[in-house]
């Protein structure tokens, strides 16, 4: 009955498994083809049933009729970690603030406020696209990173605020009086005592702001011309008449290798314990 | 360590109800005290005023002659340990002790040594290095004593309900721990409890409060053998004392039916009597007789409910061969006989 359980078990996970991996692999053996390659039914291994070509990523890497990947890779990476790091600066201060001071605006309380923040995220994008155009255009900072930036801080720290404030209001509100009896003030409180309580719920957040903000094709398309191009905008670019399968999946692992990464690293965190016992 | 007065001290919170009625009172340094009374009777309130996490509508805190009132609560240098275990879980053992005196910018060698001591002390000494989420609940509350303990200037430790969560085996252990600090550091220990076992055991000022307001502080002893009302007498003790409305007969006040009198006082209305004994009080033979209703064995001793004319109420007696039904002879000193009028002690 044990085995049999355990077999399932298995069967489940390696049914899964092979559900998550099979489109990479796929992507990695397009890569690798060539166009008689690709549209020679599905084939596996390479020498054997295709012969491997490099033309997929010399594209990507200022090849004949393709891009060069570098510079929207870099630029990509510069306006996710700057929009989140400031997101989560800006948002995990906002949200401690949300969950343990009392505020009043107008009508609005506590919860009205946190809802705010969250509303900007209900919004179709295409309703911001003129707006957050024309504010650009009259700040000089049109087809620009620090425009871009800008923008994308407040897309990614609506999602910041609503992560931490979630997590804050779960850290026991025994930790800041104790914290103030043992001669904190509520900045101190905040650094020594309550941040490193909420180290998961930064985790959480901050892999949420990445994934966004490094997905996002649609401000990144609207907001620049040809100065400063990110990645999802310079894969799209790759597209002519005949799609090029080859180098389409050479760029789709290209950009999600990081989140990949990403996602190693912070599997690591929240196993370790990371999350265990953070909150009573 | 430090005196504590409240001088006229009131609060109530926004919804008009008096959480705390209007109250004086001073607590000696050095000394142990217990505010003892059942859920929502206003002493976590008084507590979180003292501490200042909790600003009084009305009234002044003063330590020492010192107005405090303003002060927030970490000029007030007080230490407080929760019902719930709080302890920084980010943080080593170690690091939890030494967490008041880094905050109040004590130079690293003092700390050690501080930390160090304070931990032998509280026999933590083995797991200075351990991860503070790790410990038992016991010893997670010995933390949060500790930190208090390691600011040799704390004007008062404050216990609220410390050893709610704590094992029965282990409530015994930490409460003389408390006890033998109390004595070694001669500190102003404030501990809030509904229990009155433990209360009576650990301070030498009990506050026995109810809705609000202080009904009583006094020794263990003053609270046992003249309890201000009945809501103490009933409050206090186990079993609960006896009280038997009374009418008075002249110059007398006596329990009809059951043979129980006392002389009146003076000036004593006639209405709304009760006399009153603890069980403790009640001697072998005498005037008194009543029937065995029921029997509860407490070791040596044992309860008997007995039945006294239209009364029911209860004696302890040393273990003997009584059953139920049987006629028990007993009597009650005049000294130990208690007069209430309207539930407030009169004589």
């Amino acid at each position: 009955m044990k085995t049999l359980y355990l077999a399932l078990k298995y069967l489940a996970i390696a049914l899964w498994s092979a559900f998550v991996v099979f489109p990479f692999l796929w992507a990695l053996t397009t890569s690798f083809k060539s166009a008689n390659g690709v549209t020679g039914g599905a084939t596996w291994i390479p020498w054997v049933q295709y012969e491997p070509s490099l033309q997929g990523w010399q594209s990507l890497f200022g090849g004949v009729g393709g891009i060069n990947v570098v510079k929207p890779f870099y630029n990509s990476l510069v306006v996710t970690l700057s929009a989140s790091v400031i997101s989560i600066t800006l948002g995990t201060l906002a949200a401690y603030a949300l969950s343990r001071f009392t505020f009043r605006f107008l009508w609005m309380r506590n919860s009205d406020i946190t809802f705010f923040f969250i509303s900007q995220r209900i919004m179709p994008p295409i309703v911001l696209a003129i707006p957050f155009f024309l504010m650009l255009r009259s700040l000089g900072l049109l087809d620009s990173l620090p425009g871009l930036i800008l923008v994308y801080v407040a897309l990614l720290m609506p999602i910041a605020v609503w992560v931490m404030v979630d997590f804050f209001n779960g850290v026991p509100r025994g930790l800041d009086e104790m914290a103030w009896m043992d001669g904190c003030n509520p900045i101190t409180t905040f650094w020594r005592v309550i941040l490193p309580n909420a180290l998961p719920g930064l985790v959480v957040a901050g892999m949420f702001c990445i994934i966004f903000g490094w997905n996002d094709f649609f401000f990144a398309f609207t907001l620049t011309f040809t100065e400063t191009q990110l990645l999802p905008v310079a894969i799209v670019s790759l597209n002519s008449s005949v799609t090029p399968w080859w180098s389409l999946s050479a760029a789709a692992l290209v950009s999600i290798a990081p989140l990949v990464v990403l996602a190693f690293v912070v599997e690591r965190f929240l196993s370790k314990g990371g999350l265990a016992g953070a909150v009573r | 360590m430090a005196e504590i007065r409240l001088a006229k001290l009131a609060h109530s919170y926004g919804n008009g109800t008096n959480a705390l009625k209007p109250l004086d009172m001073t607590w000696r340094d050095g000394g142990t005290y217990a505010l003892l009374g059942p859920s929502g009777c206003g002493k976590s309130t008084m507590l979180n005023i003292i501490s200042g996490l909790l600003k009084p509508s009305e009234g002044r805190v003063l330590f020492d002659g010192q107005d405090v009132t303003d002060k927030d609560t970490g000029a007030r240098n007080i230490a407080q340990v929760f019902q719930v275990p709080v302890i920084y879980r980010s943080m080593t053992v170690g690091e939890n002790l030494a967490f008041p005196l880094v905050c109040r910018r004590v130079p690293t060698p003092r700390i050690k040594a501080r930390v160090e001591a304070i931990a032998e002390r509280l026999g933590l000494s083995r797991h200075l290095n351990s991860r503070a989420v790790a410990l038992t609940a016991d010893q997670k509350q010995l933390i949060s004593l500790g930190r208090g303990l390691v600011r040799e200037d704390v004007s008062a430790v404050l216990l609220d309900e410390p050893l709610t969560v704590i094992d029965p085996q282990m409530k015994f252990e930490l409460r003389k721990i408390l006890k033998d600090i109390n004595r070694e550091f001669r500190l102003t220990m404030v501990l809030v409890t509904h229990d009155q076992n433990e209360a009576l055991t650990f301070a030498d000022t009990v506050v026995v409060m109810n809705h609000g307001e202080v009904i009583q502080a006094g020794t263990p002893q003053e609270l046992f053998e003249r309890p201000a009302t009945t809501h103490v007498g009933t409050f206090i003790g186990s079993p609960a004392m006896n009280f038997l409305p009374a009418v008075r007969e002249g110059d007398r006040v006596l329990v009809p039916g059951a043979g129980l009198s006392r002389t009146a006082p003076a000036d004593l209305p006639t209405t709304d009597l009760t006399l009153a004994f603890r069980p403790e009080h009640a001697v072998a033979g005498g005037p008194l007789a009543g029937t065995v209703t029921r029997i509860w064995f407490e070791g040596a001793d044992q309860v008997l409910a007995l039945s006294v004319g239209d009364a029911s109420l209860r004696i302890r007696a040393v273990a003997g061969a009584e059953t139920v039904g049987a006629i028990v002879r007993f009597d009650v000193p005049q000294d130990c006989l208690r007069l209430y009028h309207q539930g407030r002690l009169v004589a």
